[in-house]
């Protein structure tokens, strides 16, 4: 586990449209803007709470792609091997950098919610359509408990800065095979993957895909901290501390998922989802058994916050 | 509400008892195999099973008739030009099979052999070659006039599916009493809805590397049914070779099988018979009817054409799912055959096309997986029937 501390902060909305817009705002109770320094003032006259960024600051940060499911004819189906389209691994490469997703209508929340997933510095350039919806997933996301807790992970991977190195942690985040970026290999984990030696060499390195899958192969599925099962789309960020642990859960799938699966290694009290959407929800058919802890989650859209209570 | 409605919705109900019992599940998921499996075999991935529930004394599969089957044959039951069915043929045959079957002097008597009025009884249909090769009405509609005749209350019947879409497209209600359940537990394929799985009771297994492993059985099956009837139809199978009782029993029953054959391989030679063999499934299915009215020879299991559609014009009744699949296995290769089609046996990779359904649908000699028909002999070494023909006793009446 890492001493990451986590502070989370809402992703900012990137507003270009003029303060006659406000009312779109406040209706989807819209509150805290990212806006161009010369329209900083008329924002916080009409009661935002603004922040100034230049166009220069914006073009700084680094460009997000649209988060969600992309075909890809000949290498994934839309139900069997789906083609997701994430950043978590960027967040977790680069935890202090800072972002700007630029989304189409209808992923602004998912976009939100991936960013907080991961407590990135994101801003949000968004269409109008999406207001709404993106509004009741900032209010959601507004009202989760803060919880502060180290991230968790079952393999390290030393970063070379390589563009093939960043693909490994894409399709490791992909796999839920829980990572974190390290400067030299650390003997506080099962699997330390340094891309270019013998056991992991760059050719090999470059079926991310395949290669991700001998690491699985390595650690073990009985070893996995985090197992998910009912679907293929839902990609989780977990912290825990010896007896609580908060899980997120992003669906790239676009489609509400019932009674997900979930296997955390570790013993864990009682359970409750925070689904956005639905509120608070409790968990169904909670077990522990064989140092594990399984739970289903009865329904997520786009996000859902798992909080696991002290051990039993 | 409404007769058709999700699994998920009967399940709310059951959740407090189940999860008193999930922690014995967790304690039997490091016990062995089921006993036959080929954890150790080469070429076959290892296949653990989750369950609590205990066989029954008398296993359904392969319940009291191990290597006997009713064949019931009549040219009067299907319209072949038309492919219309007889329901008055349909039910003498049904009649005459069920009564041959048990030695029973009464047709309610040979159903009495199965069932009580307290049971709560599943009809596993196949929906899957909708339009032209489903599991006949007439055939459901007999099993439940049947089922009603002895005592059994129609709000006791389920009509089960795993995907709500494909059952209505056949709609089976206008053919049945008010009354009658018909479920299922997704709306449709697409890998969203696992609420109406159970998550104590399941396969697990990494057959290509996929990471959902496990494979669960429907709720309705383990926490509601206490009999299941089995109406699988003769069909051509892409990935087993047929699909028969085995396959529609198990793949019918379980979450997240299409995992098992992909990109050219079939993992489906173990799957199909392990699944069947899950308690309670296997205890529980104790008649199989298989609707051979219509067949289909190749492009299976989906008959969206009549090209590949024949009428092998019976209906074959027994309790052993592998005697009955052993001699489907003869009647798809004998159909193959007869049109100059590759065997469902062929391995070669010059019959393979890998995922190109357009060209298996346009040829019979074209593969676009491995097939594994031998998934019916493994099952048998699983305990689930006869599959030496030889030892199979088919009792053939023409009506």
């Amino acid at each position: 586990m890492t001493a990451l501390l986590l502070v989370v902060s809402l992703p900012c909305v990137y507003w270009t449209q003029g303060i006659e817009t406000r009312a779109t705002l406040e209706a989807a109770a819209i509150k805290r803007l990212c806006v161009a320094p010369e329209r900083a003032d008329s924002w916080r006259a009409a009661g935002f709470t603004v922040t100034p960024l230049s166009a220069a600051e914006l073009a700084s940060r680094e460009a997000l792609p649209s988060p969600g499911i992309a075909p890809r004819a000949g290498l994934a189906s839309p139900t069997r091997s789906p083609w997701i389209v994430a950043s978590g691994w960027r967040f977790t490469r680069h935890p202090g950098a800072k972002y700007v997703y630029d989304v189409p209508a209808g992923k602004a929340a998912l976009a939100a919610a991936e960013a907080v997933a991961y407590g990135a510095d994101a801003v949000l350039r968004i269409v109008p359509a999406d207001v709404g919806i993106l509004g009741g997933m900032l209010a959601f996301l507004e009202a989760l408990p803060a919880v502060d807790l180290p991230t968790v992970s079952d393999v390290a991977i030393v970063d070379d800065g390589s563009s093939i190195a960043g693909e490994v942690m894409n399709l490791l985040a992909r796999r839920n095979l829980l990572f974190q970026v390290v400067q030299a290999p650390s003997p506080r984990f099962p699997v330390n993957i340094r891309i270019g030696t013998p056991e992991y060499p760059r050719e090999e390195a470059a079926d991310p895909s395949g290669f991700a899958l001998k690491i699985r192969g390595q650690l073990t599925d009985e070893q996995r901290t985090l197992r998910v099962y009912g679907s293929e789309v839902v990609i989780c960020r977990l912290t825990a501390d010896a007896g609580r642990a908060r899980l997120h859960l992003v669906n790239y799938g676009g489609r509400e998922i019932e009674g997900l699966r979930v296997r955390l290694r570790g013993i864990y009290g009682d359970g409750e989802a925070h689904v956005a959407g639905a509120g608070r929800l409790a968990l169904q058919e909670q077990v522990v058994a064989a140092g594990a802890t399984e739970f289903s989650v009865p329904r997520i859209a786009t996000y859902a916050v798992i909080d696991l209570g002290t051990s039993r | 509400m409404h007769r058709r409605s999700f699994v998920r919705l009967l399940a709310a109900a059951g959740w407090a008892k189940a999860a008193a019992s999930l922690d014995v599940a967790a304690k039997q998921e490091n016990q062995a195999p089921l006993p036959g499996t080929s954890r150790n075999l080469p070429g076959i991935p290892p296949l653990r099973v989750v369950s609590t529930y205990a066989p029954a004394a008398a296993p359904g599969m392969p319940g009291p008739y191990p290597g006997r089957v009713v064949s019931v044959k009549s040219d009067k039951c299907v319209d072949t030009a038309t492919g219309r069915a007889n329901d008055e043929v349909v039910r003498e045959m049904m009649a005459r099979g069920m009564r041959t079957l048990t030695g029973a002097g009464t047709t309610p008597d040979a159903w009495r052999r199965f069932f009580e009025p307290s049971d709560v009884v599943g009809i596993k249909v196949n929906c899957g070659g909708y339009p032209f090769c489903v599991s006949a009405y007439e055939i459901v509609a007999d099993v439940v006039r049947q089922l009603t005749g002895i005592g059994v209350p129609v709000s006791r019947i389920y009509v089960y599916e795993r995907f709500q879409s494909q059952l209505d497209e056949v709609d089976y209600a206008p053919h049945l009493p008010q009354g009658v359940q018909i479920v299922a537990a997704e709306r449709a394929n697409r890998n969203v809805d696992n609420g109406g799985y159970d998550p104590a009771t399941y396969l697990e297994a990494d057959l290509f590397g996929e990471e959902d492993t496990r494979s669960n059985m429907m709720r309705l099956v383990s926490r509601s049914l206490t009999k299941i009837i089995n109406i699988p139809n003769m069909k051509d199978h892409g990935a087993t070779g047929v699909t028969g009782c085995l396959k529609n029993i198990a793949y019918g029953s379980f979450s997240n099988v299409a995992r098992t054959h992909q990109r050219g391989k079939s993992h489906t030679y173990s799957v199909v018979g392990t699944l069947a063999a899950v308690e309670p499934l296997r205890s529980r299915t104790v008649l199989q009817i298989m609707d051979g009215l219509r067949g289909v020879w190749h492009g299976g299991p989906f008959a969206r054409t009549t090209r590949y559609v024949f009428y092998p014009r019976q209906i074959l009744f027994g309790t052993d799912p592998v005697a009955i699949d052993r001699l489907l296995l003869d009647v798809i290769e004998e159909q193959r055959r007869a049109h100059g089609a590759i065997s469902i046996w062929d391995r070669s990779p010059g019959s393979l096309k890998i995922d190109d359904t357009r060209a298996r649908d346009a040829d019979p000699n074209v593969n676009i997986i491995i097939r594994e028909p031998g998934h019916v002999e493994y099952a048998s070494t699983l305990g689930l029937g006869v599959y030496d023909r030889g030892r199979i006793k088919v009792q053939d009446i023409t009506v």
